[in-house]
């Protein structure tokens, strides 16, 4: 058939000039995850709006104002933090917010003309429609958090008990409706109430077929329990919700069943300084990304027809800040709109375009072109099925910690293909963890993809203070490299320490320990990720401009000062010492500008107090040169001379590179750029 | 950058080398070439204009070169000047390095040409010459006076390496046996002469042997940091540490070579015959070969309500940069472009100091790189290796801040000392930040968590004792650590990683240079090499099979028949947490009892009805049904709004019917469906709806896939359009 130029009508076009999607093309090794991740989520938030839901807890702290919000409000800042979080990291998933339990109802916009909307779903109310949210989405939700006049207009609970078949089956036309075809989609329900129909089994029966008619369609129920310990009330799931949520996700009926401890109810008042919000919050970020394997089914063979079935994730992955795309400025309008892109091939010489059938690959050589048929391409690139496949074992300490390529994946078993899978895996993890053993293995991704050699690590389950899991148990598959991508080191000498500088180092390390000496990666938020979020995010919504980032990463000087300064100092006369004794020793000149040298340590370089540009003073002036590239001397006296010319793009290049210098890739424009620099350096000077 | 290079490969084409010596089937002649033409197509496939090769053809019929008008340079032919190497030049060769019919062609005669080629075209320049000489030593040499050559050889600085046809070698363990006495002579002479200048002598079984061992290309180390290493802060106080140090790559993923999109040129009538024939001289982008590139051609379009079908077409010039933020577009001015810069400056600060033991290796990201001291900076080097050896002696690991250049973003980074003998460094790898952490949850693996909260010791998804131990045994017992073999024999670690090579990047280029020079003939099997770390190697696997037979035993794994997944009357039907009988609420709801699809809950009401159903009519009517609703929803679609509920019904139901194997009900409805949108019954215009079912992986069940589906005639003349 002819190549029509549509795209998916549910795919945002975040990815410009890609290509096709729906391309199953295997041959770019390094498109790698995003194949798996073209499936999408929709969250659909469900709030209860009823007197106690809107009820202040009692014995809240005035000067914590999160302390004070009532469940319902606690709960749209949740949801208001979600929306922002995912607008961001999740830009093409959908999100939506349903009241119910309102005076008031609303369903879609359109039934306000019929009047037919507040008659279908009485005290349902829409507050955000189902759909990638847009600025005005969060402004408005914002509003609502921030005024308090704003929300309570629409706050108002219902007299009459909301019908919970009735909400269920809002939710489904909501889904159906406005999320069709997405691979995952829940609704996220806040409340306080264990019990709805209390009395009346018939409307509770209801309300379990509307949630089996929602299971049948794909939609999983999250449930947000709320309890009250100020009003001696404990959220009982058995009452009722227990008969509405089932235990797996159900396009994914291999999912481990959900750690039922994990979910507790949150508790309305701020116990231990947890206030609600905090909870929910924590509570909605363990579940705010859907669970998404990269690969299942996947044939883990331990040893010759010793096979079992595993699944793999990405537990940890660098979140990057998006990339610009096309917008479009009508002439007439200052609104900007968003562009969509459309791929189409076609040949270079006639311009005309290509069916895919007629693409054929080829490979550049020697200034022509070398190509293969499909079939012998399939052939070539084919070392197996896809598979994990043990060659042996290794004790951990023979993975050096340079051996890392790229990100690793985890993998859990799974019984889907293989009865007994779960108990070998465990058997497995457990003598790798107790031995500290490794397995090396042979890895095929997917059908055709690169075979690449792993090793197979235990990782512990972690656990909060809380008991909350922070990290789950498994093995992790870390990719191994090969000869050809390691790099050699280049030539240096080494100068090694003496004791006396050693020592005097042990003690300057031994003082800033980081807290219970781990690294913990939620202590340090992304900080050029969070400056773009708050950045775009202010443009988007025409807020202020913030003035300063945030950056957790930054060490804490005054700390390492007052901790560790005197040892630093100690450490730096000791280096200047042992520095003498080794030139000597060594039949080395003392230079004649001697402090360029490695550090300057607090009163033991004469340079200490002359400031900033003393410490752009780097390599050895008038050191030997040649290897060293230019030093900052040379390029002194040489741009004095205007003859910064004479050196190599290679040399100026490097040297450039210390000093954070931009130039284009021609000889005059970098020359310009050192120029340039050194003019302006003159005038701080 | 790697420097330039100027090679000159003599390939001896003497009548001799017909022979087809010890067994081997084809010519000496080709043996060799196998060789010369693998080391001239690695030369052509790194593209480097300043990789230039040389091709001289001795004892050839004809003559040409500078020296033809001495009888000693008789049946030397200069093939290819030293130049970069094409493909048209690759073809000419094939033509040129054939069988001759004469014995007449002295090797020590094509050296010297060979020298003066690479006098000519390199003179005083920086180069790495080479001249390589693969012969079988039976013609006539004159070894007498070889002085002046040696000196030459030395004095230019070309390296020699010859490469013999059976010649004796000790050391990988060759001897032919009643070697032919000229050839004994001259074998000796050529060693000799190696020897004198420093040249390499081997014999070719070996050469073409380790054809199969990948060369690792070797990478010019450059920096990707340069500055100071800093405790504290130099600006604010005077207690501050800070070190010289540079940053160099350690891990980098070597490229495999990519393929990329052709199409047979329109201007040419048969692309194929032409191939072979055409002398690429004229010719430029890819035409010798008949193929164009094939681009993909971007066109954009915004919403507009007044356009048809809703989309304006844009033109890109008309377009300006900026960010989606939600469905809201945001435009950033030429002008602003900076504002999403998070500014910074470069420096590799430490934060503080870990526990090496509490570190958890699944933490590592990216690739590492290693920190050494500002070279011929002494004082930096004992400075940094003092921090080196503390963190070595503390069993600690640094945490540091890098920002690499001006305004990169920050990364916090991994600080781990090694010292060996010669050599000592930090090697460093990215930690994740906050954002990075996806909370995945997952029950434990060493007990099991009941809803009530007791923890079970004893469960179908633990391994009992005997299981354990077998595992124990048999992972011990599977041990590689000391099942290698160093070169004295001695006992070390298996399959190093420094011994591993790429699989696909040396599959790719081992097929890209044999279809370069055999144009016509299959593709070759991988290298052994390639696949040997794919398998458990035998010896092992028979050591560990007393283990490996008890944990099989103990594991009792069942593979779950592929058939009985979703079977009906044999699928459950999923039931809540407490349990409730939902089917039978179902079946007392009045309004299912018709067992009619409301079209509103038409995906979950289907589903209901599959899973009741006991006849197949019920199946049927159920499809029909859903069918019926869906036809409507395409029909009744305004635009593309309908197609999303649509494709999903249609998913559904291919999903379901897949389970139920019955193919043929799935198969019947998309043939009906595709009729209806060809004709238009379905409203005008739904040629996307089409699109999406092809593309989707919604056609008819394959009867491949599922015994009494569709064939493949006609599963493609359904996607066919006409």
């Amino acid at each position: 058939m002819a190549s029509l130029p549509y795209r998916d009508n549910t795919s945002r076009p975040s990815n410009y000039g890609r290509g096709d999607d729906d391309d199953e093309d295997e041959e770019e090794e390094e498109a790698d995850e995003s194949g798996y991740k073209s499936s999408k989520d929709a969250v659909l938030f469900a709030i209860d709006v009823s007197e106690s839901m809107l009820t202040k807890p009692t014995g809240g702290d005035d000067k914590k104002s999160d302390t004070t919000l009532s469940p319902t409000l606690a709960a749209l800042k949740c949801a208001y933090a979600l929306m922002q979080q995912r607008i961001m990291s999740n830009p093409s998933d959908m999100m939506g917010i349903l009241l119910f339990g309102t005076e008031k109802s609303k369903f879609q916009e359109g039934d306000q003309e019929t009047g037919r909307g507040g008659l279908r779903y009485p005290h349902c109310y829409i507050l955000t429609d189902l759909d990638v949210p847009a600025a005005a989405d969060v402004k408005q939700l914002r509003s609502m958090v921030e005024e308090e006049e704003e929300a309570a207009d629409l706050l108002v609970a219902s007299k009459e008990e909301v019908s919970m078949a009735n909400l269920l089956f809002c939710a489904n036309q909501i889904f159906t409706t406005k999320a069709p075809n997405f691979s995952t989609r829940r609704l996220f329900l806040v409340t306080d109430n264990d019990f709805p129909h209390a009395s009346n089994r018939d409307a509770r029966n209801s309300a379990a077929v509307r949630a089996k008619d929602l299971y049948d369609l794909g939609v999983t129920i999250e449930l947000f329990p709320i309890s009250h310990p100020d009003r001696g009330y404990t959220f009982d799931r058995s009452k009722f919700y227990n008969d509405i949520v089932y235990s797996a996700s159900p396009s994914d009926p291999d999912a481990p069943a959900p750690l039922t401890a994990d979910i507790k109810p949150a508790s309305s008042t701020a116990k231990d300084g947890i206030s609600l919000l905090q909870a929910l919050l924590s509570s909605v970020a363990s579940r705010s990304a859907p669970r998404r394997s990269m690969f299942s089914h996947m044939p883990f063979e331990i040893g010759p027809g010793l096979k079992i079935s595993v699944k793999g994730f990405i537990l940890i992955k660098r979140q990057e800040p998006k990339r610009t795309s096309y917008i479009y400025v009508p002439p007439d309008s200052d609104k900007p709109q968003i562009v969509t892109g459309v791929g189409q091939l076609v040949a270079d010489d006639t311009a005309r375009t290509v069916e895919k059938a007629e693409v054929r690959r080829a490979y550049k050589f020697g200034g022509e072109t070398v190509s293969f048929s499909d079939a012998e391409l399939a052939k070539i690139k084919h070392f197996g099925d896809p598979v994990i496949r043990i060659i042996g074992f290794k004790p951990l300490s023979m993975l050096p910690i340079w051996a890392q390529l790229k990100q690793n994946y985890f993998i859990y078993p799974s019984e889907e293909d293989f009865v007994g899978s779960t108990r070998v895996f465990s058997a497995l993890h457990q003598k790798l963890l107790r031995d500290q053993r490794m397995a090396i293995a042979w890895f095929i991704a997917r059908r055709n993809a690169n075979p690449t050699l792993v090793a197979l690590i235990p990782g512990r389950e972690q656990r909060s203070d809380e008991g909350e899991q922070i990290m789950p148990p498994g093995l992790w598959i870390k990719h191994l490299p090969f000869a050809d991508d390691i790099r050699a080191p280049p030539d240096t000498e080494v100068v090694k320490a003496p004791d006396p500088l050693i020592d005097a180092m042990r003690t300057v390390v031994q003082q800033l320990q980081l807290p219970k000496a781990v690294y913990d990666p939620g202590k340090y938020p992304n900080p050029g990720l969070q400056w773009f979020y708050r950045i775009l995010q202010a443009l988007a919504l025409e807020e202020d401009l913030p003035e300063k980032a945030e950056d957790k990463t930054l060490p804490k000087w005054k700390q390492i000062h007052k901790r560790a300064g005197p040892y630093v100092v100690e450490w730096g006369k000791v280096l200047e010492e042992q520095y003498r004794v080794w030139q000597k020793d060594n039949d080395r000149q003392p230079r004649i500008n001697a402090n360029g040298g490695a550090k300057r340590a607090g009163g033991a370089a004469p340079t200490a107090s002359s400031g900033r540009s003393a410490k752009k003073v780097k390599a050895d002036d008038g050191g030997d040169g040649g290897e060293a590239g230019i030093t900052d001397a040379e390029m002194r006296a040489a741009f004095a001379k205007d003859a910064v010319g004479k050196f190599t793009v290679a040399d100026l290049k490097a040297w450039m590179q210390g000093k954070g210098i931009k130039a284009g890739t021609k000889k005059a424009e970098i020359v310009d750029a050192v120029n340039g620099w050194h003019e302006t350096k003159m005038e701080i000077d | 950058m790697a420097s330039k290079e100027a090679t000159v490969y003599i390939v001896d084409c003497g009548s001799t080398m017909s022979e087809r010596s010890h067994g081997r089937k084809q010519t000496n002649l080709d043996f060799a070439l196998e060789y010369v033409w693998d080391r001239i197509t690695a030369t052509v496939a790194t593209g480097r204009k300043t990789a230039m090769v040389g091709v001289v053809g001795l004892r050839t019929d004809g003559t040409r070169n500078d020296l033809e008008g001495e009888e000693d340079y008789a049946h030397i032919t200069v093939f290819q000047d030293i130049s970069q190497m094409l493909m048209s030049q690759v073809r000419k060769l094939r033509n040129d390095l054939v069988l001759s019919s004469t014995e007449g062609g002295d090797a020590i005669s094509a050296i010297i040409v060979a020298i003066q080629m690479i006098a000519k075209e390199c003179k005083k320049l920086k180069y790495e010459r080479k001249i390589v000489l693969v012969t079988d030593a039976r013609g006539p040499m004159q070894t007498d006076d070889l002085g002046d050559i040696i000196t030459k050889l030395k004095e230019d600085d070309i390296q020699l390496v010859v490469i013999g046809v059976d010649f004796d070698d000790a050391e990988y363990g060759f001897k032919e046996e009643s070697k032919d006495a000229t050839k004994a002579e001259n074998e000796a002479g050529l060693k000799q002469l190696c020897n004198d200048c420093g040249g390499a002598f081997g014999t070719l079984v070996q050469a073409v042997d380790e054809l199969g061992i990948p060369r690792v290309k070797s990478t010019k180390p450059v920096p990707s940091y340069k500055g100071f290493l800093t405790l504290g802060n130099p600006e604010l106080y005077e207690s501050a540490m800070a070190i010289d140090i540079e940053r160099y790559p350690k891990v980098m993923a070597a490229t495999t070579p990519s393929a990329s999109k052709y199409v047979v040129r329109s201007d040419m009538g048969d692309a194929t015959q032409s191939n072979m024939t055409m002398n690429g001289e004229d010719g430029q982008n890819g035409s010798y070969d008949g193929l164009a590139a094939v681009k993909n051609a971007m066109t954009y379009q915004v919403e507009d309500t007044n356009a048809p079908g809703g989309k304006r077409d844009v033109d890109r010039d008309e377009l300006s940069k900026g960010y989606e933020y939600g469905r809201t577009a945001v435009h950033i001015a030429e002008s602003d472009r900076n504002v999403t810069t998070y500014e910074t400056t470069p420096g590799l600060d430490v934060i503080g100091f870990v526990d090496k033991n509490q570190y958890e290796r699944y933490l590592d990201m990216s690739r590492s790189n290693l920190i050494i001291a500002q070279r011929n900076n002494e004082k930096a080097s004992m400075a940094l290796s003092s921090f080196i050896h503390a963190l070595y002696e503390l069993d600690s690991y640094g945490v540091a801040r890098l920002v690499p250049k001006e305004n990169k973003e920050p990364r916090t980074i991994l600080l781990a000392p090694i010292i060996e003998p010669d050599f000592e460094c930090l090697y460093d790898i990215e930690l994740p930040f906050a954002e990075d952490m996806r909370s995945y949850k997952f029950p434990p693996l060493d007990r099991v968590v009941t809803v009530s909260g007791k923890e079970i010791e004893v469960h179908r998804n633990l391994p009992n004792d005997d299981l354990q131990d077998a595992i124990s045994d048999y992972v011990d017992s599977m041990d590689l650590s000391t099942f290698g073999k160093d070169d004295e024999g001695a006992s070390t670690e298996y399959m190093p990683m420094d011994e591993t090579y790429a699989p696909m990047l040396h599959r790719i280029h081992q097929v890209i240079k044999h279809r370069a020079v055999f144009a016509d003939a299959e593709p070759p099997p991988p290298y052994e090499i390639l696949t040997r770390y794919s398998h458990t190697p035998d010896e092992l696997v028979r050591k560990a099979q007393p283990a490996l037979d008890r944990v099989l035993e103990a594991a009792n794994i069942k593979r779950v028949p592929h058939k009985a997944r979703g079977r009906r009357g044999r699928k459950e039907a999923p039931k809540p947490l407490s349990e409730l009988d939902i089917g039978a609420l179902l079946a007392q709801d009045p309004k299912r009892k018709h067992k009619r699809i409301d079209p509103k809950n038409a995906i979950a009401e289907f589903r209901q009805l599959i899973i009741q159903a006991e006849e197949d009519s019920a199946v049927r009517d159920a499809c029909t049904q859903l069918k019926n609703i869906v036809f409507e929803w395409i029909r009744h679609s305004v635009g593309n709004s309908g197609y999303g509920r649509a494709l999903e019904a249609i998913r559904v139901l291919r999903e379901e019917m897949v389970d139920l194997e019955t193919p043929a009900i799935y198969n019947e409805i998309m043939q009906e469906l595709r009729t209806k949108l060809l004709a238009g019954d379905l409203g005008e215009g739904r040629g996307e709806m089409r699109y999406h079912v092809v593309t989707k992986k919604l056609g008819l069940i394959k009867a491949s896939d599922l015994p009494g589906g569709a064939t493949d005639d006609e599963v493609s003349k359904w996607r066919a359009a006409g």
